[in-house]
């Protein structure tokens, strides 16, 4: 059993004000602690050398392990500033960083990108290809989506991105066209090649998950076809055994169904891909009738430990929700972005 | 508001335009876009990365692979290979290697020590206290040793180990287990690396073409004219024909096994392909007299095998192993089984006396400037969109989507590595030096004379 004296209550705070207390035994250098704690804490040499691990002492006494040489000035160790990978607590004391507690994730950013290309691939479906502008940036993760500006007004619509990061600065979007809509106005009448987009993003915690080795189910509802190509590219260029996919995408009709060539090429590139395609109501011949999430059945036999991504309208992923635990999915599990279409 | 600047398009170059009335058009080339995009090659996959007489006993090699830096090392009988990149200023170890024990290397710049077997840096020699000890190291890669060559399994770094296959499936097919799949009544079982007894002699040497258009050349069946005037051609009378053309929907068989190799299998002197031997319009006839039959297939990442080749109870292999996205390692290989020492010895001097002067170099160094005459067409992506295919093509073309099926990942351009960036002044000066970029590290040779 350690004893006071032997453990010092260090607090951290982050730019974000997110603060964290951490026991740092004599001895133990903060960052080594704070990494054990888990906390998001930037370091890259661990040895006094690089100062990512820069930190500034607010209370107390903490000074650099003795004899230890660091790329700190005297007069920086003065203003108080301490590199963590370095730094023993003497006793209780604080440091406040310089970068806050969600550094780990991708803020949303306004970025400028241009148009590439306005295609319609479906009767009510819209491939816009974008193109990041000189000097914007933003990324993503695969399932992630943007806001995109409706050129010309202030109205802004979320949609997923359809390419993966490694496209960058490539984006492309699948957009619903509704009757009456302002980006469908946009699309329809006036989208062209190099007109200017503002873009914000990325948004939303409906993402793939890493190194999932059990089978992935995905269930896509028209557009929400976009994300799932998305994470299905990624898990195509992820290194190590690749995890089976079925991918179930249903429309109302025959007429709605969109980027069929490019699942049909990535069924060619990634042996472990399965796609089934359903519509409502109306005969054709490569698709069957009935919605997409009657197309999961028991016959399937999922493992308890695969994983689901749900996208489609709210009625699609409740139902989706409940037939995958009926089939013996874990609700945790199952992930889920739904959307819905917005008004004039 | 004056003051916003304006929104730029990002400078980059507009891809070719494809023409769409072309055979390879579009949607063709869709099929086999990763295989496009592995100008670096495919990568996750076993090579050959030295002959093992080339790393005896406490010799280190560097090498380079798929734009990865690659150090092996032989000690206390030993192999080991790790990348051949200090994490501390990006040194090439290999370049003035310096060991202390049997079980490490370090730099020799500013002493960062690896652990052989796992990666880890484990010392600094001048700063054995350094914290960053034990908590960083480089990638080390899966070696195996058979019938006198040593393979790597070329991985990313984040590739997991428990996923690395046997070698077996990144290796031609073997006989007699696929005899009823494949007969072959011309000739008696071919050989494989992996069979008892079986003795590899071979060599390697760079080529300075993209690896893609190297791995085209061996089973494509319309390039066997670059051979018409060989001289083991006439000496043995072989009759080598003009071209050998499809002559059915079966003329190529998928290999696409659960526990082994992806490939395809070429059924070639059967009536499934047709030599021509004369093109009477020019003038052309094949009148040598002894039947040279033999069979090529080729399997991930880029394995030929030439069956029957260059005589009976012998095969050929060849590798076309990516260094960067315009050379490669080419690997000429001739495998026989050798059950005793006699048998060894024989094959080492028809090896020295006529595979290699004859085949080897005569036969082979046809392909090797073949290929480089196709590089500068295909260098700048001008070749995949325009190429124009004709019957014969459907080698490559079936070749290109099943590997854009079952390549294990696309190696990304090599960034930080030797011969990456194409105009860096020391690059000039190697080649002002007369030495031509190429596979092995540059070593330091004399440390107090330069």
């Amino acid at each position: 059993m350690l004893t006071s004296a032997e453990v010092s209550e260090v607090t951290l705070t982050f730019a974000d004000g997110a603060e964290h207390v951490l026991a740092v035994e004599a001895g133990q250098n903060v960052l080594d602690a704070g990494l054990a704690a888990g906390l998001p804490l930037l370091h890259q040499c661990r040895s006094g050398s690089c100062s990512s691990c820069l930190a500034r002492l607010t209370s107390g006494h903490a000074e650099h392990r003795a004899g230890a040489s660091s790329s700190l000035t005297p007069s920086e160790k003065a203003e108080g500033l301490r590199l963590l990978c370095m730094t023993e607590a003497q006793g209780g004391c604080s440091f406040s960083l310089g970068y806050d507690s969600k550094v780990g994730e991708t803020k949303p950013v306004v970025a400028q990108s241009f148009v590439n290309a306005v295609e319609r691939v479906a009767a009510d479906v819209v491939r816009l290809e974008l193109e990041l502008a000189e000097g914007s940036w933003l990324t993503f993760r695969p399932g992630q989506f943007i806001n995109v500006t409706v050129p010309g007004t202030d109205v802004v619509r979320s949609y997923s991105m359809a390419t993966t990061p490694a496209d960058l600065p490539r984006i492309e979007l699948f957009i619903r066209l509704l009757p009456g809509g302002v980006m469908s106005d946009w699309l329809e009448n006036r989208a062209a090649v190099d007109d200017v987009v503002t873009i914000e993003g990325p948004f939303g915690a409906f993402f793939l998950k890493d190194k999932v080795k059990a089978p992935h189910v995905m269930i896509a509802g028209g557009t929400g076809l976009a994300p799932m190509l998305s994470m299905i590219d990624t898990i195509r260029a992820t290194p190590g055994k690749k995890p089976p996919v079925l991918l179930s995408f249903g429309c109302q009709t025959p007429e709605g169904l969109f980027a069929l060539d490019r699942l049909e090429l990535r069924g060619r590139w990634l042996p472990g891909l399965e796609t089934r395609l359903s519509v409502d109501r109306g005969a054709c011949e490569s698709a069957r009738t009935g919605n997409p999430v009657a197309a999961i059945t028991a016959d399937d036999t999922l493992p308890p430990d695969a994983v689901a991504y749900l996208c489609g309208p709210p009625g699609m992923i409740a139902a989706a929700r409940a037939h995958l635990e009926a089939l013996g999915l874990s609700s945790e599990n199952i992930f889920a972005e739904h959307f819905t279409a917005s008004g004039a | 508001m004056n003051e916003q600047t304006p929104v730029r398009r990002r400078r980059t170059v507009s891809a070719n335009q494809i023409a769409a009335e072309r055979m390879n058009d579009e949607k063709t080339q869709g099929q086999y876009q990763p295989y496009k995009d592995a100008a670096w090659g495919f990568i996750n996959h076993w090579y050959p990365a030295l002959f093992s007489e080339e790393l005896p006993e406490q010799k280190v090699e560097g090498i380079q692979i798929a734009g990865v830096p690659i150090l092996l090392r032989r000690a206390a009988g030993k192999l080991y290979a790790i990348k051949d990149q200090c994490v501390h200023r990006g040194v090439r170890l290999s370049s003035k290697p310096m060991c202390f024990n049997d079980t490490s290397i370090a730099c020799w710049y500013h002493g960062f020590n690896y652990d052989l077997e796992t990666g880890m840096l484990n010392n600094i020699v001048a700063n054995p206290d350094s914290t960053l000890i034990g908590k960083t190291g480089v990638t080390t890669y899966p070696v195996q040793e058979v019938a006198g060559m040593i393979f790597v399994f070329v991985r990313e770094d984040d590739f997991p180990l428990e996923d690395v296959p046997p070698l077996h499936h990144d290796l031609p097919v073997r006989f007699p287990e696929n005899n009823e799949r494949f007969p072959h009544p011309l000739w008696p079982d071919t050989p494989s690396l992996l069979d008892e007894g079986a003795v590899a002699m071979g060599m390697h040497r760079t080529g300075q073409s993209n690896w893609r258009i190297a791995c085209e050349n061996g089973f494509d069946n319309a390039h066997i004219l670059v051979h018409k005037d060989n001289t083991i051609v006439h000496a043995l009378d072989w009759v080598l024909p003009l071209g050998i053309l499809p002559a059915s929907d079966d003329a190529i068989t998928l290999i696409e096994d659960e526990d082994g190799p992806k490939g395809q299998m070429q059924w070639l002197f059967t009536d499934r392909w047709k030599p021509v031997l004369e093109n009477e319009a020019l003038g052309l006839k094949i009148e040598n007299l002894k039947g040279r039959f033999y069979r090529t297939s080729v399997v991930l990442p880029g394995v030929l095998m030439v069956e029957n080749w260059p005589e009976e109870h012998c095969v050929q292999y060849e590798w076309y192993v990516p260094i960067t996205d315009d050379m490669y390692e080419y690997w000429e290989v001739l495998v026989r089984v050798c059950k005793t020492d006699e048998d060894r010895k024989k094959f080492k001097y028809r090896f020295d006396t006529v595979y290699v002067p004859l085949c080897l170099e005569g036969f082979n160094d046809c392909d090797l400037y073949a290929r480089e005459a196709m590089e500068e067409f295909y260098a700048d992506g001008t070749g995949w969109d325009d190429e124009q295919l004709v019957e014969t093509d459907i080698s490559p073309v079936v070749w290109r989507k099943l590997a854009s099926r079952w390549n294990r990942g696309i190696a990304k351009p090599g960034k930080g590595v030797t011969n990456a960036t194409k105009t860096g002044s020391i690059r000039m000066r190697r080649l002002a030096e007369g030495k031509a970029p190429g596979y092995f590290v540059e070593k330091i040779e004399n440390v107090n004379k330069r």
